[in-house]
């Protein structure tokens, strides 16, 4: 496939759980959390994979190809209350305008680098979570924590969604 | 246009957190310039009274970015320290790791991280593709994606990507800036093989996890390597990942000689007016790598150690990091506190006692009088010292290295331009070039050295007769290096009674972003901005040209999902 084409690429790989995030930035780290999590859940399940994608960024663009969907578990800065789920299906533009590095790696970056080239799946889903404090330390709000349950239900049925398309 | 101040915070298309104020003049030409790192490390504090057999594997996680060389310092350092030879395949898969991260490092360096500064996607979404063809056909005869066709679907991915008005990862640049000098089909051009370069970085560091063990943060030994060799074992180096490696150093060459190479020299072409500024200190350093005989013997490094001062090419002075009358930190300008009546520290008798001074965040300016970075300002006998490949191709050259000279010379001559114009923001990014040309070159050869030496029956990886810390002196000190991608990079750590004592680590960028010194000295950075003309302070292409031209690295940022992003860049003119 040429960089430019814009055709959709074989999927020979399972579907992807990925969950991104900062353990050491406190509800940054949900992502994390919920894939821990998901993995009770799905660690036997065929045809899915889970990846913690930590804040790795564009070192991430690999596990991308050939998938037939993608699950992207992360804190969502929305300016909802927080602790609010957010579910969002093949969002158009993610769109974080920070410029490409590979410190920088948030999904936005990931999802626009990869439909740049041609590895964005089909079906993409992001559940994320509104984070109520993302300051140094380890461990979750109150209000994070509250509201897993809820994004670990969200998490289950797009994963049932994406399965079945 | 009145006197006013340039404040670019945070730096974006770096990595780390850099805050760039620039003075500038009634004529908009920067005056004085501030450079100051925003986020504090502390390494050092984590390091105090750890094991140093596992100093490497915190080291390396300084950065996300450079993973390979914090680690190799480090156990450079622990060696050093408690007298390790490693054995022959150890130094050359060092060598191997070390070649794949300046491949990997320099061409994202070149597409992802400063490119944009001189190329316009806007303008590349009007270019004629059969045209870019051809320009392609001309610039690199034997890349093959090269067609109409195939420039058609780069422009229509483009065009459908930017067609929501949003541009993700493209936004953050000064798109239509006048200082834009590209004509459409070279901005089609250049913006087609950032996606290229996209594709293929994932590829070159498979290198690493078939030596390493993992990509990033890649696992290294004190003593030599943690990957077995044994050609009749799936779990280890055998022939099969060896000419996996072959393939990808290969691939490589491909890609630094038909298509880095060639689109650097394409856009240089149109800015030479970068060629005069840019330049800053004129003083440059290498500790050098890429051992041939052990690292104890820097004569027979293929990255020669030295140091040129005044911009003079005719002679290259000798460095000693481990005299303690050479390299010192001051920090007459940064949050750290020494002992009273302390002006400046050797590392190895650093100290590293943070006492932030700064104004509560966040500020509207820093103080360029008062102490406004948490960098520390390293000195080379009280000079300020520019490092990285500016510093490693001129010292080559100037060493009279018939391979660094034979680059060199070509790409001037391809330019038309003097060896002066290399002291410049050009300069260093033709530098980068270079010296990635020699890397990927070397890379087979070292390549070629591992096959030779297993064949003769050779397969030791590691020594271990000193792993046991009971064969340690009681106390040592040890000095490990390596020539980071970004410069010279130092570790320097005192064992005792077993533990760590004291580390300090002196990075490249340490080196390149310090604050000014107790004589008032700028670091590089400052330094190459002074004198630099600006078009608009409100859009400062000029400053992330020459600040990125240095491929800045301080640490890690932070990372959350928002619909607007994060600010790209808060400039504020005052």
């Amino acid at each position: 496939m040429t960089a430019g084409s814009a055709s959709p690429q074989s999927t020979t790989e399972p579907l992807l759980v990925l969950g991104l995030g900062n353990l050491l930035l406190r509800d940054d780290g949900v992502g994390l959390e919920l894939l821990k999590r998901l993995e009770g859940r799905f660690a036997d399940a065929p045809g899915i994979e889970l990846v913690e994608g930590g804040t790795q960024g564009l070192a991430l663009l690999p596990f991308l190809e050939r998938r037939p969907g993608l699950l992207v578990l992360d804190a969502a800065a929305f300016g909802a209350a927080p602790g609010t789920v957010h579910v969002m299906w093949n969002p158009e533009h993610h769109a974080a305008p920070r410029g490409i590095g590979a410190h920088e790696g948030n999904a936005g970056e990931l999802l626009d680098a990869a439909r740049l080239i041609g590895y964005l799946p089909e079906q993409v889903c992001l559940v994320g979570v509104e984070p109520a404090d993302i300051s140094t330390g380890i461990g979750l709000s109150g209000e994070v924590e509250g509201a897993l349950e809820a994004a670990l239900e969200a998490a289950t049925a797009a994963v049932a969604r994406l399965t079945a398309s | 246009m009145t006197a006013q101040r340039v404040v670019v915070d945070p730096v974006t298309r770096i990595e780390g957190h850099l805050r760039i104020e620039a003075m500038l003049d009634g004529k908009g030409t920067i005056q004085d310039a501030m450079s100051s790192g925003t986020m504090w490390r502390g390494i050092e504090i984590i390091l105090r009274n750890r094991d140093p057999r596992t100093a490497w594997a915190y080291c390396e996680r300084i950065c996300g970015v450079c993973t390979t060389v914090h680690a190799l310092a480090s156990v450079r350092a622990v060696e050093n320290a408690v007298g390790i030879t490693v054995p022959r395949n150890a130094d050359i898969i060092r060598n191997i790791m070390f070649l794949t991260q300046y491949v990997q490092d320099h061409v994202i360096h070149f597409y992802h991280l400063t490119a944009l500064d001189w190329v316009d996607l806007v303008s590349a979404l009007g270019a004629d593709p059969a045209k870019t063809a051809a320009l392609a056909q001309a610039v690199s005869p034997h890349w093959p994606k090269a067609t109409t066709g195939y420039f058609s679907d780069v422009k229509a991915t483009l065009s459908k990507f930017a067609s929501s008005g949003q541009l993700g990862i493209f936004a953050n640049a000064y798109w239509g800036h006048p200082a834009y000098k590209l004509p459409a089909e070279a901005n089609l051009m250049a913006v087609a093989h950032y996606l290229e370069a996209l594709k293929w970085q994932k590829e070159i560091a498979k290198i690493h996890t078939i030596f390493g063990g993992k990509n990033p943060h890649p696992n290294y030994l004190v003593g030599g390597m943690a990957c077995a060799i044994d050609m009749q074992s799936d779990n280890a180096i055998n022939m099969e990942r060896l000419n996996y490696v072959k393939g990808l150093i290969t691939q490589a060459q491909g890609i630094v000689e038909n298509l880095y190479l060639p689109d650097l020299l394409a856009v240089a072409s149109f800015y030479p007016e970068w060629t005069t500024y840019g330049g800053g200190l004129g003083n440059y350093m290498s500790y050098g790598d890429m051992p041939q005989n052990g690292i104890g013997d820097p004569s027979t490094f293929l990255f020669p150690r030295g140091i040129i001062l005044d911009k003079d090419l005719s002679k290259v002075l000798e460095v000693d990091p481990t005299d303690p009358d050479q390299i010192r930190e001051q920090v007459a300008h940064s949050w750290y506190t020494y002992p009273a009546g302390t002006e400046a520290l050797h590392p190895w008798d650093g100290v590293t006692e943070p006492k932030y001074t700064g104004p509560k965040p966040p500020y509207k300016q820093l103080d360029e009088n008062g102490q406004y970075s948490w960098l520390k300002a390293p000195r080379w006998r009280g000079k300020a010292m520019e490092v990285g490949p500016l510093a490693r191709v001129l010292i080559g050259f100037a060493s009279g290295r018939d391979d660094f000279k034979e680059v060199v010379t070509e790409a001037l001559g391809q330019l038309k331009i003097p060896a002066a114009a290399l002291f410049s923001t050009l300069g260093r990014l033709a530098a980068r070039g270079l010296e990635t040309r020699l890397a990927a070159h070397w890379l087979q050869a070292e390549f070629d050295r591992l096959v030779a030496n297993i064949k003769a029956g050779d397969q030791q990886v590691a020594d271990t007769t000193r792993w046991e810390p009971a064969t340690w002196p009681a106390e040592c000190k040890g000095f490990g290096f390596t020539e980071a991608p970004r410069g010279s990079l130092g570790h320097w750590v005192h064992i005792k009674d077993t533990k760590i004592a004291n580390y300090q680590a002196v990075v490249p960028s340490t080196w390149n972003a310090s604050p000014k010194d107790s004589e008032g000295q700028h670091g590089a950075y400052e330094a190459a901005l002074l004198g630099t003309p600006m078009a608009d302070p409100k859009r400062p292409v000029e400053i992330l040209r020459t600040i990125h031209s240095f491929d800045p690295c301080l640490a890690c940022a932070s990372h959350v999902f928002g619909p607007d992003g994060e600010k790209l860049a808060e400039v504020v003119v005052r």
